[in-house]
C-alpha cells in the first residue's frame, strides 16, 4: 500500500526496499491487490452458473515421477497437459502483474523480464518441494510413491524451498537479487493471496460456523496484545534500555510488535520521522520475519502439534509482516498436519491457516488508528511546532490497510453463498473456491520466494544496524514471542480443528 | 535518498522520557492489562462449545 504524506513526510511505498518506479503510481498496491483477488474470486463463481473460468491453472501433486506431476486444477481442462496448462498460468500471470506494474508505475517491459526467472524459480520451488522424498507424509504415501523415507513437508514444503532459493539469491548473488527486484513485489502477492484466502476461509468454516465465529472472537486479543502491550514494552526497551530517539523507537516499536513493514511506515508518517528512518526498520523487520520463518513452525511442530490452534495463533502473533505471518501458519499447518497424520490424525485443512490468518488481520485493522494516535500524542505534546499541520481523524481512514475489505468481500460473498444456496451449489462453491485455492498457493510461493531474496542478512552489519537489531534481537525473542505464546495457549488451548471425513 | 548513519545517530544525547510518554506507555500497557484479563474472563465464562 501506499501511504499519504503525514505533516510534510513523504508519500513511501511499504515494500521493503523502494523500487526504482519509472513513473508515479497511477494505483496502490492495496487497490491492485484488490482487483487482482476479487477478479481470481470472480471467475471462480462462473463455475456456478456451469462454465469452468478458472480449471485450466497449473497445480503440483507429490511425485516421484515428474512427468506426471503437473497437471490442471480440474480434469475438465485435462487435455491440456502439465505443461500447458503452466504455460497458460504463467500467461495469465504475466499479463495481470504486467498490468499491475504499469499501474504501479514501473517499466513493464523490465518488469515481464524480471517475473518471468521469478517465476520460473518459484514454481520450481513449488515443483522441487512435491518430490515425495520432501513431501510424503505417511507410511502409506511413502509406500505408495515408494520411498523410504520423506522429510513429511507435505506439498507445501515449496513454501519452504522458495524461501530458501530466495536466501540464497540474496546473499549469495546479491547482483541476481538487485536484477530481479522489479519482480520482488511480497506485498502485493501475500495481499492477493489473502484477498482469495477470504473465500477459502469462509467455505472452510461454513460447516463449523460455531466454531469458526468462536475462534474469531478469540482473535481480538491479538489486538489488545499487539497495540497496548507489546508496543509499550518495546518502545520503553528500545528508549530506556538502549537510547534510541523518539524518531527511532516509535517506527521500531510499531515494526516488532504489530505487522512490521506496514506499520513502521504507518508510524514514521505519524511521528513525522525522515522517510529513511521507517524504510531502514523494515529491512530489518523484514530479515527477523524470515529467521522466525524458518525457525517458529519447527519448534510449533515440535512441542505444539497436539494444540494446532494455538500453534497457528503463535504465529500470526509472533512473526511480524503479513506475508511471513501467514507464510508461517501455513509451514506450521503443514507440519503440524503431516505429524498428526502420521499418528493417524487427520485434520480438516485450513482451520490453522485461517487462525493466523484471521489473528494477522484483526491487528492490521487498527493501523490507521493507532498511527492517528501516534500523531495526535506526537503533534501537540512531543514535538508541537506552531503553524504545523496537525492530526486529523482522515488519517485513519488513508492508512487502513485497504486490502482487508477485499478479504472481508470475499469473506463474506462465499459464506452467504455457502450457507445460503442448496447443498448442490455449495459443493460447486467448494470445488470452484478449491481451483481459486491454487492461486492463492501461487501466490504465496511468489511472497516466500520474494521474502527470501529481500533478506540480504549483510545489511545487519551495515549503517549501524546492529543495535537496531538489538533491540529487535531482545524484544522478540525475550519477550514478544514468549507473551505470544502465553495468550495464544490462553485462548486457544484445547480446541481441535475438525476431523477430515 | 541518503541512509542515516545509525553510529552518528547514537552518539547523540539521549532524549529523556517526557511525561507525555510515560503516560501513552502506563497507559497503553495498564489498559492492555485490564482488557485481556476481561478477555480471559469472558473466555472461562462463556467457553467454546
Amino acid at each position: 500500500m501506499t501511504y499519504k504524506p503525514l505533516l510534510g513526510v513523504p508519500a513511501i511505498s511499504d515494500a521493503t526496499i523502494p523500487l526504482q518506479a519509472a513513473e508515479p503510481a497511477r494505483l496502490s498496491e492495496d487497490a491492485l491487490a484488490v482487483a487482482i483477488g476479487l477478479g481470481v474470486f470472480a471467475l471462480a463463481l462462473v463455475s456456478l452458473f456451469g462454465a469452468d473460468a478458472l480449471g485450466w491453472v497449473a497445480t503440483t501433486s507429490v511425485w516421484t515421477d515428474p512427468t506426471v506431476a503437473l497437471t490442471t486444477a480440474s480434469k475438465a481442462y485435462a487435455g491440456l497437459g502439465g505443461l500447458g496448462a503452466l504455460a497458460l498460468t504463467y500467461v495469465a500471470l504475466v499479463a495481470v502483474l504486467s498490468a499491475a506494474a504499469y499501474a504501479l508505475g514501473d517499466d513493464v517491459r523490465r518488469f515481464a523480464t524480471r517475473f518471468t526467472v521469478v517465476f520460473a524459480i518459484a514454481y520450481g520451488a513449488w515443483f522441487l518441494g512435491s518430490w515425495a522424498y520432501l513431501a510424503a507424509v505417511t507410511p502409506a504415501d511413502q509406500a505408495k510413491f515408494g520411498v523410504s523415507w520423506s522429510l513429511k513437508l507435505t506439498n507445501e514444503g515449496g513454501y519452504i524451498v522458495a524461501l530458501i532459493a530466495g536466501l540464497v539469491i540474496a546473499n549469495v548473488f546479491p547482483a541476481f537479487a538487485e536484477w530481479l527486484k522489479s519482480a520482488i513485489r511480497p506485498e502485493l502477492y501475500v495481499k492477493v493471496a489473502i484477498v482469495i484466502l477470504g473465500a477459502f476461509i469462509a467455505v472452510t468454516m461454513a460447516g463449523k460456523l460455531t466454531l469458526a465465529s468462536s475462534l474469531m472472537l478469540r482473535g481480538l486479543a491479538a489486538i489488545v496484545e499487539a497495540y497496548l502491550i507489546y508496543w509499550p514494552v518495546v518502545y520503553l526497551i528500545a528508549r530506556k534500555g538502549f537510547g534510541f530517539s523518539r524518531e527511532w523507537s516509535a517506527p521500531l516499536a510499531s515494526g516488532v510488535s504489530i505487522c512490521g513493514v506496514a506499520a513502521a511506515i504507518a508510524t514514521g508518517g505519524a511521528i513525522r520521522a525522515r522517510p529513511q528512518v521507517p524504510v531502514l526498520v523494515s529491512s530489518l523487520v523484514v530479515i527477523f520475519a524470515v529467521v522466525d520463518v524458518l525457525i517458529l513452525p519447527v519448534i510449533a511442530q515440535a512441542f505444539m502439534s497436539h494444540e494446532p490452534l494455538v500453534a497457528a495463533a503463535w504465529m500470526g502473533l509472533a512473526v511480524k509482516t503479513d506475508g511471513a505471518a501467514v507464510a508461517a501458519g501455513g509451514i506450521t499447518q503443514s507440519l503440524i498436519q503431516a505429524k498428526a497424520a502420521a499418528e493417524g490424525i487427520n485434520y480438516q485443512p485450513g482451520w490453522m491457516l485461517s487462525v493466523t490468518a484471521t489473528v494477522k488481520v484483526f491487528i492490521d485493522v487498527f493501523i490507521g488508528v493507532w498511527a492517528f494516535i501516534l500523531a495526535y500524542i506526537w503533534t501537540n505534546h512531543v514535538n508541537p511546532q506552531p503553524g504545523a499541520p496537525k492530526a486529523k481523524l482522515a488519517e485513519i481512514w488513508e492508512r487502513f490497510p485497504k486490502f482487508i475489505l477485499g478479504f472481508v468481500a470475499t469473506f463474506l460473498i462465499a459464506l452467504a453463498l455457502a450457507l445460503g444456496t442448496d447443498a448442490g451449489t455449495s459443493g460447486k462453491l467448494a470445488t470452484a473456491i478449491g481451483e481459486a485455492n491454487v492461486w492463492r498457493v501461487i501466490f504465496f510461493v511468489l511472497t516466500f520466494f520474494s521474502i527470501g531474496v529481500l533478506s540480504d542478512f549483510r545489511r545487519l552489519w551495515q549503517d549501524g544496524l546492529g543495535k537496531l537489531a538489538a533491540v529487535y534481537v531482545v524484544s522478540l525473542f525475550g519477550f514478544v514471542i514468549w507473551v505470544g505464546f502465553v495468550i495464544s495457549w490462553l485462548f486457544f488451548a484445547g480446541i481441535k480443528p475438525p476431523l477430515a471425513s | 535518498m541518503a541512509t542515516p548513519d545509525l553510529r552518528d545517530e547514537l552518539k547523540a544525547p539521549v532524549e529523556p522520557l517526557l511525561p507525555i510518554e510515560k503516560k501513552l506507555i502506563g497507559w497503553s500497557f495498564g489498559v492492555g492489562i485490564a482488557l485481556l484479563a476481561l478477555l480471559v474472563l469472558l473466555n472461562r465464562i462463556i467457553p467454546l462449545t
